[in-house]
């Protein structure tokens, strides 16, 4: 490859890969005949690092913001404010050829795959397309790298190369996509509910072919899914996003055994069980989650806590390290007794939704 | 057999697609009894909501269908559509995916409901108003009175898929059928549509036929679980046999859906039981077994001959030439 | 757990493969009809084309301007005249070949400058919208504001009757009507993750437009196109019969009618016969787009 690693194109030991910091994004949201009808912050404030080789899951439910996210790390669109880093650079000042050149170790995985490859391609020209958009070496060099890319994701290219995406499985398109996304060879891969519409055996298999890539080609993972167990079983370190904040951050193992945010929790409540009769905790986690134009004061979390007091809607909870890496934002986390004065009921008459006791 | 709520034996149907026939469902029998949960688990395409779908008689007139499904002793195959109708809602009835689009999003979702229990019963307005909304009580839906004048789009897809329900159960049928209800809805919200439910078979003595691609749920729900590939059903037992310790599953494909779902148990980076392939093509189904391509343990005899759904241990049966021992667990 | 699994009774209770439950000669049906609905009536357009262009130059037609007095009126069928002569004593069917030239010609540039010109500036605006897209978007609605045959009316009154004016004049019509077609689909397209996914892969400006947007919707316009030919000729028809088209005494399908309609009760085929031709063609084209459009699957 043509790619020249220049000392500072590298990052030094123990430098974050990806470092995001207070990452805002911001919709306006018009109403009907176009009038504005309020700004919905849809990413508020949020920060986190991806070291080098590793890869961290962020988990949300829908309105969590985690797509949104993950558009704003890859500049499209640009957030708001705040600033993400990548391998030394700061991409929210860059424009035009120089962002791409930044970019260009940054690649994306998306949910859909055949939403994501243009239908009157063939997949030989689909895998080429970042290749000839970097200018990387000439007609045949690219043609063999295609070839190995395709092998790689585990498609013959002597049956595959000159398909078109309908003519592809689920699966095979989103190997397809993944093959795009290596061509260049880049540190950092965003998948963003990459393998959520795929089959639970075609997900395996998928899933697989990422850890395959990741010992292969050194990659490091931002893993978007709103699927707590997908994303603990491939991440490193996770991280819990509820309307556009995040809650909680940890170690993988650490936030499945010891949770300390009480929607961290819920989640995991939530996952049905392969076990039967291990008694289905009573859904913990009541209600809906609130709009994101109008969202709670204080803690955003608050209307649907169990532990929720005065003082969750009074003050914001600032994410405080409870652990070794393990961070959390929330004034009564779990592993501390809960607050006496539990104001649920107070919670629930402001908000006018009232909770069936189970 | 006389006291199941619904008999389906042998049900098939087929479809005319682009010249050539495809065999959606290949065989299908099986039945559920009043006020249990049967939990039809299938990848896409393996036939698991065609199947319920005929039974609802929500097929295009293309399809050909034949066999028998018999809803207390009467059958609902090749029915006229008023007498359909008749069945539909009162004694059966369904629950979609997509509850935006199964919601007409220009009508009060009041009316919506209204008008549901008025095709069915001979009920003033006031009378069928009044009904409504102590049906979106039932389905819990808070301040009901409100959320009455709302249109869908107000609602969030968890308070929609909750008013389907409520449609759904207007006329209080005997069983209702969940068609990926909870597919499209977050863990948290699907918890708490799967609860609900759970009650209402409770409280409405219903039976339930959930169909879903997800193990987790027909673990965690259901009582009876029948396992589809390729239109057939080729494992099927109680919930507690398949997914219990020491668990008896039996056929490998049961297994690697089974070990497909993610555990929160296994460490990081842990590799995953992969089985390769794919699904076959439903316009050229393999003479032999149809998950022999893709099995493990798969053996000439797999491949030329087809293994008969066979009953081999009591309420247990499966379909297979060499089932695994132990449950397959590796 | 012990299981009984009597292997003999296995061994003979192999079910017999379940018969079709779909007769072949449904899906041999299935695949005849969609056959027929692509090549019916590109076979009729085929023909027609041929005809048209292809006829004249192998057999010697009589004049399709010029006829002799003497031969006047003849019946359809007549030695010489098969179609029959109209009332000058000119050849039908030579005014139905010419006629049907000019009918073509125009159609199919109009439609092609529309398209160019239409599509170009509807992929723009779609494209990279703002204000740009505000700009083009207002010069195709007062274009489409202007109504065609009007403006059509003037040109040949200002200009005087031509072939190349008729086109001119028509392609008013249509460089609006495909540009909002394009720009509507490129917006459309440009939503869709293929597209971000493009860029995100690096690829910029023109590669994007030609590469991916244009592959992409070039089925969609031709099925529309098709359609707008069919619309195109019923249009140049119109503009022959009001007297502003082709000029005489050159042939023209409206033109003809127009002629004809003088003697209508007496002689009706004179409008018939370029009437039968003018709609079959426009249906055929109708046709071939739809059957196009459902090979395609564009909506």
């Amino acid at each position: 490859m043509t790619a020249q690693p220049t000392p500072a194109d590298q990052p030094a030991a123990g430098e974050p890969l990806l470092s995001a910091r207070d990452v805002v994004q911001e919709f306006v949201v018009r109403e009907r005949g176009g009038g504005k009808a309020g700004v919905v912050q849809a990413v508020s404030g949020v920060s986190f690092d991806v070291m080098p080789g590793e890869t961290l899951g962020i988990v949300g439910e829908t309105g969590s913001g985690k797509s949104t996210l993950a558009r704003a790390i890859l500049q499209a669109p640009r957030p708001k404010s705040g600033s993400v880093v990548f391998r030394g650079t700061e991409l929210t000042k860059l424009r035009g050829g120089r962002l791409l050149q930044a970019r260009r170790h940054m690649q994306f995985v998306f949910q859909d795959p055949f939403g994501s490859l243009d239908p009157k391609w063939r997949v030989r020209s689909i895998v080429e397309e970042p290749l000839i958009a970097y200018r990387t070496g000439d007609r045949a060099a690219r043609r063999k790298r295609v070839d190995e890319l395709l092998d790689l994701v585990g498609l013959d290219p002597a049956r595959y190369a000159k398909r078109h995406p309908r003519e592809l499985s689920g699966g095979q398109a989103q190997r397809v996509a993944i093959a795009r996304a290596v061509a260049l060879e880049p540190s950092l891969i965003i998948c963003d509910e990459a393998v959520s519409s795929l089959d639970v055996l075609i997900q395996a298999q998928v899933l697989n072919l990422f850890e395959k890539l990741r010992s292969e080609l050194s990659l490091s993972y931002l893993f978007i899914a709103h699927d707590l167990a997908l994303v603990k079983q491939v991440s490193d370190r996770v991280a819990v996003m509820y309307l556009g904040k995040m809650c909680e951050t940890g170690p993988g193992e650490a936030v499945y055994r010891q949770p300390l945010h009480p929607y961290t929790r819920a989640l995991l409540d939530s996952i049905p069980s392969t076990e039967p009769g291990a008694a289905r905790a009573a859904a913990t986690i009541k209600g809906e989650p609130p709009s994101p134009i109008n969202p709670p004061s204080g803690c955003r979390f608050r209307t649907r806590c169990p532990r929720a007091t005065d003082l969750c809607a009074q003050e914001e909870p600032e994410p405080r390290e409870l652990a070794a890496g393990h961070l959390v934002a929330c004034h009564f986390p779990l592993n501390q007794p809960a607050p006496v004065a539990t104001a649920v009921a107070a919670a629930d008459a402001a908000t006018g939704v009232t909770f069936r006791s189970v | 057999m006389t006291d199941a709520l619904l008999q389906v034996d042998d049900l098939r149907v087929s479809f005319a697609v682009g010249g050539l026939e495809v065999r959606a469902v290949d065989g299908v029998s099986f039945t559920v009894d009043p006020g249990r949960t049967l939990a039809i688990i299938g990848e896409s395409g393996s036939g698991k909501t065609v199947c319920c779908r005929a039974i609802m008689g929500l097929l295009p007139g293309t399809a050909a269908i034949s066999g028998s499904a018999r809803l207390r002793g009467s059958e609902l195959l090749g029915l006229s559509d008023a007498e359909l109708r008749r069945h539909r809602g009162s004694d059966v009835a369904m629950v979609f995916q997509d509850p935006a689009r199964s919601l007409n999003p220009t009508m009060r979702v009041g009316v919506q409901i209204t008008e549901a229990i008025k095709t069915h019963r001979a009920v003033s307005r006031r009378e069928a108003q009044t009904q409504a909304i102590e049906l979106l009580r039932l389905v819990r839906i808070p301040a009901a009175e409100r959320r009455f004048h709302e249109y869908p789009h107000q609602l969030s897809g968890g308070m929609r898929q909750r008013v389907m329900i409520a449609i759904a159960l207007a006329c209080r049928p005997k069983l209702l059928i969940a068609d990926e209800a909870t597919t499209s809805l977050d863990v948290t919200t699907q918890a708490q549509i799967m609860e609900l439910l759970l009650e209402l078979q409770q409280e409405l003595d219903m039976a339930l036929i959930l169909i879903s691609h997800d193990m987790g749920l027909a673990a965690s729900y259901a009582d009876e679980v029948v396992v589809m590939y390729a239109g057939k059903i080729v494992e099927q037992a109680p919930a507690m046999r398949l997914f219990g310790t020491g668990g008896a599953v039996r056929m490998r494909y049961t297994r690697a859906l089974l070990d497909a779902v993610p555990h929160l148990e296994r460490p990081a980076h842990y590799p995953l039981p992969v089985v390769g392939g794919r699904p076959p093509d439903p316009t050229a189904l393999p003479p032999g077994c149809s998950f022999a391509p893709r099995c493990a343990s798969a053996a000439d005899d797999c491949v030329a001959k087809a293994p008969a759904l066979l009953e081999h241990a009591p309420g247990h049966r499966w379909a297979c030439w060499h089932p695994c021992e132990n449950g397959g667990a590796a | 757990m012990a299981v009984p699994t009597p292997d003999v009774t296995l061994a003979t209770r192999v079910p017999p493969p379940l018969p079709s439950l779909v007769n072949s000669r449904r899906l041999r049906t299935q695949r005849l009809g969609r056959a027929l609905r692509l090549w019916v009536p590109a076979g009729f357009l085929i023909l027609m084309l041929a005809m048209c262009f292809l006829w004249p130059l192998v057999y010697n037609l009589p004049s399709s301007v010029n006829g002799n007095i003497i031969y006047s009126s003849e019946p359809p069928f007549s030695p010489g005249h098969w179609l029959g002569t109209n009332t000058l004593g000119v050849d039908i069917f030579s005014q139905i070949v010419y006629g049907g030239q000019i009918a073509f010609e125009v159609s199919v540039s109009v439609t092609v400058i529309g398209i160019v010109v239409g599509g170009g500036i509807g992929i723009i605006a779609g494209y990279f919208g703002g204000w740009i897209d505000a700009v083009l978007s207002r010069i195709l609605d007062v274009l489409i504001a202007f109504p065609a045959l009007v403006l059509a009316l003037v040109i040949a009154e200002g200009l005087g009757p031509s072939e190349m004016h008729v086109i001119l004049a028509l392609s008013v019509f249509a460089i609006p009507a495909l540009g909002r077609v394009v720009r509507g689909a490129t917006l459309t397209l440009r939503a869709l993750p293929f597209m971000t996914a493009a860029r995100l892969a690096g690829t910029r400006g023109w590669r994007i437009i030609v590469r991916h947007i244009v592959p992409n919707i070039l089925p969609g316009i031709v099925t529309f196109s098709l359609l707008g030919i069919g619309i195109v000729i019923i249009l140049e028809g119109a503009l022959d019969f009001l007297g502003y088209g082709i000029p005489l005494p050159e042939a023209s399908w409206g033109s003809m009618i127009a002629q004809g309609q003088q003697v209508l009760t007496a002689q009706p085929e004179y409008v018939l016969i370029p009437s039968i031709f003018l709609l079959v063609t426009v249906v055929a084209l109708n046709m071939l787009g739809d059957a196009l459009r459902e090979r395609w699957g564009v909506q």
